[in-house]
């Protein structure tokens, strides 16, 4: 690399760094809490029994536990273990990186400038558009989701193991027998009664639980922050033009359909977390804002690192069937989106 | 990897972060990196970093749980890592340190480049349609008072911006201005003219985008170093030369020049 091309490579890494450290430092810390002192059980009895409301609502419980899409992984495994419905796991799985506030605060923060023409007198800011178009396409696409799933057979959907384990008791380490209904004072909730001889009760008093959730929040810091290292220093290459194929990928950024396409291309190898990767969609100023958004939804629902977490849960066939589905709904929508926008443009 | 040991090295990784975005703000640097309102969300994260490293640092040590079990055969781990503890240390801090090194606070020629600085425009004048208020010959009269020497100031952003907007140029065309920005020859253009530009961030340098007019002196180019910044004097002119009209300075006077304080135009101000 010669020193111009460090030179513009350091300037565009550390300014997007800067830009977007707070917004993960500020959801890691409410994933750690989160993490921390959720109560069991808190997903389950928010959710209603009938499965279109169930999804519906599912979609939205982002807004109130907020996660982004590596910690929403192992919490879907653990509710689907305990018997959560699969069309709800899903949705939520999909939705709650997008559908929450910290994503919410981070696009919005990111698009604030520019403003968007909707109409002879109807112009509304860039953040704004973005921001509720973000949320809706991602919740209307995790909604679609979890009712095609809900429609499928569970074995078409998970992993053999977690097939099996669906309904069990997930928890049967438990030394106490009480009956259905009754708390048994835990803090916990136990949907059935059982009884092992051979173990004792693992749960016990929390001891420095501020610490536990400032060390899980570490943890996730650290893995976000890993990916987000890795895509910020792959942007700023392409940004400054450093990177081999920046001169081909900006050729594709006028394009309709190879422009989203291209992004959710991209989306998926950077692997972003979707509180931050806002800022990373708003420095690839020469594409759509179609395309943009194209990366914005696609990326926390299908990306290289998730492919690996999907498979914790799901079957590898359903995964590729997931992952060209996101591709070609998002993608079909996010031009749809664009023809509308320029349509209502004056 | 001893959990003590990576929850140290890790707080310390925390705190590296924290300190550099600390110094760059500490030093006045940032103004060249973001845009006003996000110099204070940096500066909340920076110090978070650090207190968040420095308080997992000095509590490595203390038992902790959650309080809740695990399931069958599972254990309290709230701290495992998709990769090793090592890769993902070196992920973090390389590329940092690295980029702390190689910074100049700017951009070089060939990066401005491949941003558009020698683009028409016609082409990228756009980006900016919605962002600047309109304007009115009133607007123009009462923010551009003329100076001594009978030249209205006007902010290079805005004589950009006119070239793209017919009812500006109307406004303007044959006006005695003056304005500042930093002044680069055109690769494959007239012996006689240059091109004068700053850039514009809306929210952080990596999406900054030049923003150029050129200048061209009736006779001999003034002796100024590439990419310095100059204050120029002249009548604004948009010859149409086969891209459409382009904000055209006729110099009659160069002067070399300070940096000012704020080097990028930002958004809002």
């Amino acid at each position: 690399m010669s020193p111009e091309a460090r030179q513009d490579f350091a300037f565009a890494f550390l300014s997007i760094l800067f830009e977007g450290a707070p917004f993960i430092l500020l959801g890691t810390l409410i994933s750690g809490f989160i993490d921390i002192y959720l109560p069991k059980g808190t997903m389950d009895r928010l959710l209603p029994r009938r499965t279109l409301p169930a999804v519906l609502v599912a979609g939205l419980l982002g807004a109130i536990l907020p996660v982004c899409e590596c910690a929403v992984v192992p919490v879907i495994r653990r509710l689907v273990r305990k018997g959560l419905p699969v069309s709800c796991a899903l949705t939520y799985m999909l939705a709650a990186p997008i559908v929450n506030p910290i994503t919410a605060l981070s696009t919005w923060k990111a698009f604030k400038g520019p403003a968007v023409a909707l109409g002879e007198d109807l112009t509304l800011s860039a953040s704004t558009v973005m921001t509720v178009s973000r949320l809706g396409i991602g919740f209307l696409v995790a909604v679609l989701v979890g009712l095609v799933v809900a429609r499928l057979p569970l074995h078409r959907v998970l992993r053999p193991r977690l097939v099996e384990s669906v309904g069990n008791d997930p928890e049967p380490d438990h030394d106490h027998h009480h009956e259905e209904g009754e708390t048994c004072g835990c803090g916990h909730d136990h949907a059935h009664d059982h009884a092992h001889p051979h173990h004792a009760h693992e749960d016990h008093p929390p001891r420095n639980r501020v610490v536990a959730a400032f060390r899980s929040a570490l943890r996730d810091l650290i893995d976000v922050a890993v990916y987000f290292t890795v895509g910020v220093a792959i942007t700023a290459l392409f940004n400054t033009g450093i990177a081999p194929g920046a001169r081909w990928l900006a050729t594709l950024a006028d394009d309709p359909i190879a422009a989203p396409a291209a992004l959710m291309a991209l989306a998926f190898v950077l692997s972003l977390c979707s509180t931050s990767d806002a800022f990373i969609a708003a420095t690839l100023d020469r594409f759509t804002w179609g395309a943009k958004l194209a990366f914005l939804v696609f990326g926390p629902m299908m990306d290289v690192k998730l492919i690996f977490l999907y498979q914790t849960v799901m079957r590898r066939r359903f995964i590729i069937g997931l992952a060209l589905g996101l591709f070609v709904v998002i993608g079909a929508l996010c031009i749809g989106w664009q023809n509308l926008i320029a349509h209502a443009a004056p | 990897m001893n959990l003590v040991l990576q929850r140290s090295l890790f707080s310390l990784a925390l705190v590296c972060w924290g300190v550099v975005i600390l110094y760059f703000h500490v030093s006045g640097r940032i103004v060249k990196y973001l845009a006003p309102d996000f110099r204070v969300i940096a500066l909340a994260g920076g110090l978070g970093l650090v207190v968040v490293g420095l308080f997992i640092l000095l509590t490595a040590r203390q038992e902790a749980d959650c309080g809740h079990d695990h399931g069958p055969g599972g254990h309290h781990d709230h701290e495992s890592l998709d990769m090793h503890p090592l890769v993902a240390l070196a992920i973090l801090l390389a590329p940092l340190f690295a980029a702390v090194s190689w910074t100049k606070d700017s951009y070089s020629l060939q990066a401005l480049g491949a941003k558009g600085l020698h683009d028409s425009p016609q082409q990228t004048a756009g980006f900016l349609d919605s962002i600047l208020p309109p304007l009115t010959r009133e607007i123009i009269e009462q923010q551009h008072p003329p100076d001594a020497t009978g030249h209205h100031p006007f902010s290079l952003i805005e004589l950009f911006f006119s070239s793209a907007d017919s009812e500006m140029r109307g406004l303007i065309d044959g006006m005695k201005v003056t304005t500042e920005g930093r002044l680069v020859s055109i690769p494959d253009g007239p012996p006689d003219r240059r091109r004068l530009y700053r850039l514009f961030i809306t929210c952080c340098a990596a999406d900054s985008r030049p923003v150029p007019i050129q200048a061209r002196w009736d006779g001999e180019v003034p002796a100024i170093e590439e990419n310095a910044w100059v204050t120029l004097s002249g009548t604004i002119t948009y010859p149409d030369e086969g891209e459409g009209p382009v904000p055209l300075l006729e110099v009659s006077r160069t002067e070399a020049t300070e940096a000012p304080p704020e080097e990028s135009f930002m958004r809002g101000y």
